[in-house]
């Protein structure tokens, strides 16, 4: 069983805003997240965020999955926090964390990533998905 | 039986593919995947950026090339995030923990070669390095 690995980033710029995640650095318009084929399950996330630090606020992330490639329908998951008393001299640096799932899917079909902050406005966020399926 | 490799390089663009080639002082290691090795079974990749720029990124890996069967692979494995200090004061230090993938599972075909590469996307941190190890196996 050999696993396949399909990424989209984006940056939030509003509190409790769903923002779709459609891009990947160097390519502006990857096109939809399409299940592989052959892909039966999907095994796990791997999820990073860095954030401006430009307000003194704390918030958190989450990262929404929905589409006609889940056919139990939306899950959420927690990407992370972020919290700063004064919004100047910060420097952050976090590895990704990968989330063990064990979700069905439809091959062919979209998932759409979804990132939002939650709790305060943190100023900016650039979150990263990647979806790891399994034949 | 595992075989690894690990390269290393600079990562200074925003939104650009910066193939990853060197590895210290040997400056052009072999990309060639070991003979009989069938998989790619853990990735451990790290970073750090100088935040002499402020903003925010996530970090992504890109592995493709002719060894890679299923077309490329990428993955992100972390965030860097800066904002400028005051006059007169410093910033905290970027320590990047490496990430690790335990159980890749990526199909490789043997003396093919592998391209690695990583990216940042977001908003320019200024400049940073990535290094990363694959361990093949079968």
């Amino acid at each position: 069983m050999s696993k396949l690995y399909r990424t989209r980033e984006g940056t939030i710029s509003a509190v409790d805003t769903k923002t779709q995640l459609t891009t990947l650095g160097s390519e502006t318009a990857p096109g939809p997240l399409l299940v592989p084929a052959g892909a039966k399950r999907l095994t796990a996330t791997i999820l990073a965020y860095a954030t401006s630090q430009a307000v003194a606020a704390d918030g958190s992330v989450i990262l929404r999955l929905e589409g006609p490639g889940l056919p139990e329908g939306p899950e959420t998951l927690v990407v992370g926090s972020q919290g700063v008393a004064v919004a100047t001299g910060g420097h952050g640096s976090r590895s990704a964390r990968r989330i063990e799932l064990d979700i069905p899917v439809v091959a062919a079909n979209e998932i759409l990533l979804f990132a939002e902050n939650v709790g305060e406005d943190v100023g900016d966020v650039t979150v990263g998905a990647t979806l790891e399926f399994t034949m | 039986m595992s075989r690894t490799i690990t390269v290393e390089g600079d990562v200074n663009t925003i939104d650009t593919r910066t193939l990853l080639t060197g590895q210290g002082s040997v400056t052009a290691p072999s990309l060639v995947v070991p003979a009989g090795m069938t998989k790619i079974k853990k990735i451990i990749v790290t970073a750090a950026a100088d935040g002499l720029a402020a903003g925010h990124v996530v970090n992504f890996m890109r592995l493709g090339g002719n060894a890679v069967l299923n077309g490329e692979q990428v993955f992100v494995f972390g965030g860097e995030d800066s904002i400028a200090p005051q006059a007169g004061s410093d910033a905290a230090p970027s320590l990047g923990e490496f990430f690790m993938i335990d159980d890749a599972d990526i199909d490789v075909r043997s003396s093919d070669t592998i391209s690695i590469a990583g990216e940042a996307a977001g908003v320019d941190v200024g400049d940073q390095t990535f290094a990363i190890t694959l361990v093949y196996g079968k």
